[in-house]
């Protein structure tokens, strides 16, 4: 330990490496994506329906390294069900819903804040099944679990580049 | 003695219906007298005496009666021998307190005596007690009740009961609604004792709790106040993190072809990422380089993620116009901070 902190070019470590959260997601999530890859390079040639299929397995991934949460396991049942998942809205409409935002205030406040939260839980895999508390608090490791995700898949971008 | 208070009495029931009607006859005059002139107490003793100088009788049997009601009122009343003009007073007040209509007079005695004894008196004027300051008005009521409670069991009753039936049961009604009012303002005012608004509130600060952690999470939440607000910045974020996804496994898919992964590799380089600031050198496949949007350290020293050179990017046929327009998005849209 004290040869790591005095020599700093040395990679630092993690002292507990399996129990920061963090990193148990980030290594269960390429261990599962990068191998599916791998095997989807070799089954398929073509490239037809790549995109979907990779979506499929990166969702896929998600849902198996994120298991304690009550939205991974709707996740896994969407895709289970479906080989091909829905992908997310489309940007433009979701640009312009931010930039209506700032021109509304005061009026209905109750219904717009009712209106947001169902828009949240749609956004949330299996939000509409839960209550609204449940939601708030599924959403919080939601955002944590797709950051980690965009790490994991920028450093394998990375890797291939 | 008893028998002669007794006798009085029964003669007193009798002479309260007279006066009551005669005093009706008075009010109007009495009105427009007190209009007039000043506040003054020796004014109307004076008119009342011009005016009832046939009931001389009728005003002593009234100030006796009066005693005998004020013996029922305890500590809060307080009548006294002391000054007739005083005890003029009261009769006045409680002989007329049978109407509702206001009167100015009444508004005086209310300044003249003892706020309690007057409102005390007036069952049959609450409403205006109601309208006047509604600060004191739970004292007041406080007051009514008791002297109701205690007025039952006491001869007077005989007066509301010989009062006409309306002005009872109006007085009856505004009571009930005094008492309800009551009610409510506790209501009001202490919401917490209502099961359904402690259970609400219990759940309202649940969901407050979980908003602010999630304000903790979701970069850039702190300037926006209110909930509206910070849900919006929520599903913008959540949004943009799942766009991003999407568009690094359609990288991933064009790039899917060429991998060359080593396990062990990837976790290394992925540690390298958390912790250091690597500069990724351009790769020497021809291969494609797309922008990758940058993830600015934040000032606590979070994680810089990914540094790709951004100037070099070179076109291919299909996808790549979608990839340009996509890290153009994500260029302008995103200016995030991964913080741990």
């Amino acid at each position: 330990m004290e040869r790591q902190i005095i020599n700093k070019k040395k990679r630092v470590f993690s002292l507990e490496p399996n129990k920061n959260p963090s990193a148990v997601f980030t290594r269960k999530y390429t261990r599962h994506l990068v191998p599916a890859l791998k095997k989807l390079n070799m089954n398929k040639n073509s490239s037809q329906t790549n995109q979907q299929t990779v979506k499929h397995e990166v969702d896929m991934a998600l849902a198996l390294s994120a298991q304690e949460f009550a939205w991974s396991r709707f996740l896994l049942q969407k895709l289970s069900s479906s080989k091909n998942p829905t992908t997310t809205t489309s940007s433009s409409s979701n640009r312009i819903r931010i930039l209506e935002r700032s021109g509304k205030e005061g009026g209905d406040e109750d219904g717009e804040i009712e209106k947001k939260l169902k828009e949240l839980q749609k956004l949330l895999p299996g939000g509409e099944e839960m209550s609204v508390e449940e939601m708030l608090s599924e959403i919080g490791n939601y955002i944590k679990c797709l950051e980690l995700q965009t790490i994991a898949l920028k450093s394998i971008v990375q890797e291939t580049t | 003695m008893l028998e002669g208070l007794v006798s009085q009495e029964s003669f007193m029931d009798m002479s309260v219906l007279e006066r009551l009607k005669w005093v009706q006859q008075q009010q109007q005059q009495l009105q427009q007298v007190v209009s007039q002139s000043s506040n003054n107490s020796p004014g109307l003793f004076q008119i009342l005496q011009f005016h009832g100088s046939n009931n001389d009788e009728l005003l002593q049997s009234t100030f006796s009666h009066v005693q005998m009601l004020g013996s029922g009122f305890g500590p809060n009343y307080n009548m006294g021998f002391g000054s007739q003009h005083e005890a003029m007073d009261g009769c006045i007040s409680r002989t007329s307190s049978c109407h509702m209509e206001s009167v100015d007079a009444m508004g005086f005695m209310l300044k003249n005596n003892e706020e309690n004894r007057v409102i005390a008196l007036k069952n049959k004027r609450k409403q205006e007690v109601k309208t006047s300051e509604e600060e004191k008005a739970e004292k007041k009521i406080k007051v009514e009740i008791e002297t109701e409670s205690s007025m039952k069991g006491k001869s007077n009753m005989s007066i509301t009961e010989a009062s006409s039936d309306t002005s009872k049961e109006t007085s009856k009604g505004a009571s009930e609604n005094q008492k309800l009012d009551y009610i409510h303002v506790r209501a009001r005012r202490g919401q917490a004792t209502d099961r359904h608004s402690l259970a609400e509130r219990a759940r309202r600060e649940k969901i407050s709790k979980k908003m602010k952690y999630l304000q903790d999470i979701v970069p850039g939440c702190n300037k926006v106040t209110g909930k509206a607000g910070m849900l919006d910045e929520i599903i913008n974020y959540v949004q943009c993190l799942q766009r991003q996804v999407e568009f690094l496994s359609m990288k991933l898919a064009v790039l899917n072809p060429e991998l060359e992964i080593n396990m062990e590799d990837v976790s290394v380089k992925q540690f390298q990422a958390y912790f250091t600031n690597l500069p990724v050198v351009g790769a020497s496949k021809q291969s494609i380089m797309v922008d990758v949007p940058l993830f600015p350290l934040d000032q606590q020293g979070s994680l810089d993620l990914s540094a790709i050179n951004p100037n070099q990017t070179t076109s291919i046929e299909a996808p790549s116009a979608s990839w340009e327009a996509q890290s153009q998005n994500l260029y302008n849209t995103s200016s995030f901070g991964f913080q741990y």
